[in-house]
């Protein structure tokens, strides 16, 4: 049986080209209220590895660089076909299409917090993944714990002025603290980055490694969103 | 003729997570932990994406504390910098 393998939401199909997924699968996209699903056909999900990892990040970058709005699918995304994932997005689709609103002309940046756990423990109170109402309170509260620390919030006034979306996430594994994902302009890039050095070099307590641009994985709605 | 002595080189970067480390916790962190969600019951292999996903990012995470390279910046930081040292444990 061939399924269809989802890649990513696209506000408009790109050009022509030779669009193949990461097994060389030709692309196809699937029109559904006003979005564009970029999908491959596949007998089977794509097993979790590094070389596949990399392979689907990279059909999702070729496809960034080609259309002004990206929102990557999260890996090992596999529906029977194309009327099953119209059926899937349809009721999602006005948020989703917001969500591409938001990141048109846009990319993440992201940025990782290593330090002390401030105290009070509240960074390490979260569970590991998100999803019933008590882990996302408590992962709020991490979060907002981690927002207090004085050199986060010297970091995040800094940039504040660049940064057109932004997620804050504790991490229960330290020395990581947590991640914050930043959504820039394409055309602020540097300035973002140039602001950044300014800072880093000046914090006390908090170390900063930053990565980016990446396709803005840490912009999509939230599942139920 | 006598070439100078090598000067030892000198790091550039203070991470202790190699570039190569840290692209690949980006990595995983991107495509496994984020992105569009479509739920339902047609789609496939999720669960096992979860697990590997937090298996694979608890030991990116550990990676900072059992490198060798991680341990001597550690050292080196809390001889030079007591406030520094503050972050290193």
């Amino acid at each position: 049986m061939t399924f269809l393998y989802l890649y990513a939401l696209l506000g408009v199909v790109p050009p022509r080209g030779r669009w193949r997924g990461l097994d060389g699968e030709p692309l196809r996209f699937v029109r559904v209220a006003g979005l564009v699903l970029a999908a491959g056909p596949m007998s089977r999900a794509p097993a979790p590895k590094l070389s596949t990892l990399r392979r689907h990040d990279a059909v999702v970058r070729r496809l960034a660089g080609a259309v002004p709005a990206v929102l990557p699918a999260r890996f090992g995304t596999l529906v029977t076909d194309g009327a099953a994932l119209r059926e899937l997005i349809a009721p999602r689709a006005a948020a989703l299409r917001r969500a591409l609103a938001q990141v048109a002309g846009r990319e993440q940046m992201t940025l990782r917090l290593y330090g002390s756990a401030p105290r009070g423990g509240g960074v390490e109170a979260a569970a590991p993944l998100p999803s019933g109402p008590g882990t996302r309170y408590l992962t709020a509260r991490s979060a907002a714990t981690l927002r207090a620390l004085p050199d986060l919030a010297r970091l995040r006034g800094t940039l504040a002025g660049l940064v057109r979306a932004e997620r804050i996430e504790p991490s229960q594994t330290p020395p990581l603290l947590g991640s914050v994902y930043h959504l820039v302009d394409r055309d602020q890039r540097r300035a973002y980055q140039r602001a950044l050095r300014s800072v880093t070099c000046q914090l006390a307590d908090l170390r900063v490694v930053p990565s980016g641009p990446w396709t803005p994985y840490a912009f999509a709605p939230e599942p139920g969103g | 003729m006598m070439s100078a002595p090598r000067r030892p080189r000198r790091r550039k970067s203070r991470n202790p997570l190699a570039a190569r480390d840290q692209s690949l916790l980006d990595l995983v962190d991107n495509v496994l932990s984020k992105g569009v969600v479509v739920s339902g019951e047609l789609m496939l292999g999720l669960a096992d994406v979860d697990l590997v996903y937090l298996r694979l990012s608890a030991l990116l995470c550990a990676a900072d504390r059992v490198s060798p390279a991680a341990r001597a910046w550690r050292a080196r930081r809390a001889v030079v910098t007591p406030r520094r040292a503050v972050i290193t444990r």
